[in-house]
């Protein structure tokens, strides 16, 4: 419970009043008589009033008034002579009977208030209560909810990427199956191809193959990824090699365009996974090699980020990344316009690169192309 | 048959590889080919000159394949081939209401394509020919429309007259796909065009009457389209969904 509270906790009760009231005149009468005669006559007037003042507080304003008209009537026999006779000093006995029945009076309201004041109190405090419980549950209850609306929207969140997920890879596996299959339902027609195109076609089949090889490689990476598996074995990785070893594999699809690197003499060795960043570069070439105009050139270099790290560039001269698109380029499934890849790739790319404690970004190149960095820590030996 | 290197085809894709191999067989095959990488080019260059067939990629990346089949009729007949990776049977229909004549599904066989390319031709001819033609005929299946008498190899057979009408419409494109609101635009009145289970029965029955087999029928269901009169004796008659043999 609260604090201590300075009022009546019981409801006045008249009948209780009442009978304390006259107990108390008749012990007050009691008490005065012997002295009646010495002391001034004020003095059981005065007393007199507590048991109106007891009466009014235990008993409200009906025993108060009660009580004022029994504690009238002892002052007069006990205390006005001749005493034990009801003579009627009119004056006298009017102004005791109009005080003491004043102050009953008052002393019951201001209880009789008090009391339903309290009432008041208490009944807005159970009121408070009752809208506290209520509040609490209905506060669980939202929080219960708002809990599950979370939880939906996680998993609807989920079965869209999932769906987006699912659309992208068979679209992206399609493409390549489409130029394979058509190319061999021809070459089965025993048509008289002449040597050149005979061998374009079986190369674009390879081409294709290849493709498919790296989609599903992205695709792999994407389910570990997804797994938390993805966990870089460290080394110290030649940033200039592997670039090098990389447009080798790509060559195919560096036909139309050039490719060039440069690399400082003194760049620091990476620290880093050598598949799964040959991985990220890979994605971030065949990404160039979709964008470049033809005959243009990509650039890929490298230089130190001292204190610790070492950054690869790779630029092309293609319509490059609008800027309020250069961070969405790495969520998953964000397709640049006119992209007709899944937009799986970059978002490997910068899950690995992150999993090395790295950065990815893609920025505005020199000739308004994009220029991908990628910063990696230094290797400690 | 007119000399093929007169034939302009155009192939548009964004993808190179489906361009290189489309391209490949068409020239081989004697056609004249040109190629675009997006709509906008396609429209440019099918506005300067004249062609024979366009073969459409659905999905390029600047301008939705719809929009283009409807750009292309505002002033052009030329034959339109749309090629999709989309299964959804709504985006061919829509593409054929906006004004294509034919779709191939990647992946597709070249046949398949190859024999598309052919019924687009032949009917572009046809067009400019004689459209109203008494006698039509489609392998051994032969159709007087003046007569309103269908005989199969020789022998008459008797058909009610929705299922000669709806026979009559496709035989008059064979090959050509016709989509349920076509026919049953055609053949019932212009207040049908939902009624698919119409043409159910009607194509059953139909199949029943011709003796069609079942793995090779000369009335074939695009599924969700529509469907194709073909001659599976025919040069083209394997030009079924699957495309081959």
């Amino acid at each position: 419970m609260g604090p201590v509270r300075w009022t009546w906790q019981r409801e006045p009760s008249p009948v209780v009043g009442t009978l304390v009231g006259l107990a108390l005149v008749v012990l007050a009468t009691v008490a005065l008589v012997p002295v009646r005669d010495d002391a001034s006559r004020a003095i059981p007037a005065l007393v007199l009033v507590l048991p109106v003042v007891a009466a009014g507080v235990t008993g409200g304003r009906i025993a108060a008034v009660l009580v004022a008209l029994g504690s009238a009537a002892a002052f007069n026999l006990a205390f006005i002579p001749p005493y034990g006779s009801p003579d009627i000093d009119v004056f006298e006995d009017a102004v005791a009977v109009v005080v003491l029945v004043v102050v009953g009076l008052a002393i019951g309201t201001l209880v009789a208030q008090e009391a339903a004041r309290r009432r008041t109190a208490e009944q807005r405090a159970e009121a408070l209560r009752t809208l506290n419980e209520q509040y609490e549950i209905v506060q669980a209850e939202r929080e219960q909810l708002l809990e599950e609306t979370t939880r939906l929207a996680v998993l609807e969140q989920v079965d869209e990427q999932r769906t987006a997920l699912l659309r992208s890879v068979s679209h992206d596996l399609r493409t390549p199956l489409a130029a394979i299959k058509a190319v061999a339902s021809d070459l089965r027609e025993q048509v008289d191809y002449d040597d050149a195109t005979r061998d374009d076609l079986l190369d674009l089949v390879v081409e294709e193959a290849e493709r498919l090889d790296r989609i599903v490689a992205n695709l792999l990476s994407m389910s570990r990824i997804e797994a938390g598996a993805l966990q870089p074995e460290r080394q110290a990785v030649a940033l200039d090699e592997l670039a090098a070893n990389c447009v080798r594999r790509l060559a195919r699809l560096f036909k139309r365009v050039r490719v060039e690197l440069a690399f400082p003499e003194d760049l620091p060795l990476a620290d880093a996974d050598y598949s799964q960043l040959d991985q990220v570069v890979g994605n971030i070439l065949e990404n160039a090699a979709r964008y470049a105009p033809p005959a243009s050139v990509v650039r890929v270099g490298g230089r130190a980020v001292p204190p610790d790290r070492v950054a690869l560039t790779i630029e092309d001269e293609g319509p490059g990344v609008p800027r309020h698109e250069q961070t969405r380029a790495f969520a998953p499934f964000a397709r640049g316009k006119g992209s007709t890849g899944s937009g799986v790739g970059l978002a490997i790319c910068r899950a690995i690169v992150e999993a090395h404690g790295g950065t990815i970004a893609v920025e505005e190149g020199l000739t308004g192309g994009a220029r991908f960095v990628v910063t990696l820590p230094v290797h400690r030996a | 048959m007119p000399d093929p290197t007169d034939v302009q085809i155009l192939v548009v894709d964004d993808e190179p590889a489906i361009l290189r191999a489309v391209g490949a067989a068409l020239r081989t095959r004697g056609y004249t080919v040109h190629t675009a990488t997006s709509g906008a080019e396609a429209l440019d260059y099918a506005v300067r000159h004249p062609l024979d067939v366009i073969v459409l990629d659905l999905g390029l990346p600047d301008l939705d394949g719809i929009e283009i089949c409807r750009r292309l009729r505002e002033w052009s007949t030329t034959p339109i081939i749309v090629l999709t990776v989309e299964d959804a049977e709504e985006r061919k229909v829509t593409a054929l209401d906006a004004g294509a004549d034919d779709f191939v599904t990647k992946p597709f066989s070249m046949p398949e394509l190859l024999a598309r390319v052919r019924v687009a031709l032949r009917h572009r001819r046809e067009a400019t020919d004689d459209p109203d033609e008494p006698v039509l005929g489609v392998g051994d299946l032969r159709i007087d429309v003046a007569h309103h008498a269908v005989t199969l190899a020789g022998v008459l057979v008797d058909l009610t007259p929705k299922e000669f009408d709806f026979l009559a419409l496709l035989a008059r494109h064979p090959g050509r796909v016709h989509t349920h609101r076509t026919i049953l635009q055609a053949v019932w009145g212009p207040a049908y065009g939902t009624e698919t289970q119409y043409l159910r029965v009607y194509a059953s029955q139909l199949r029943k009457k011709l003796g069609d087999d079942p793995a090779a029928p000369r009335l074939v269901t695009e599924p969700g389209v529509g469907y194709r009169l073909v001659d599976p004796g025919g040069p083209d008659g394997r030009a079924g969904p699957d495309g081959g043999p």
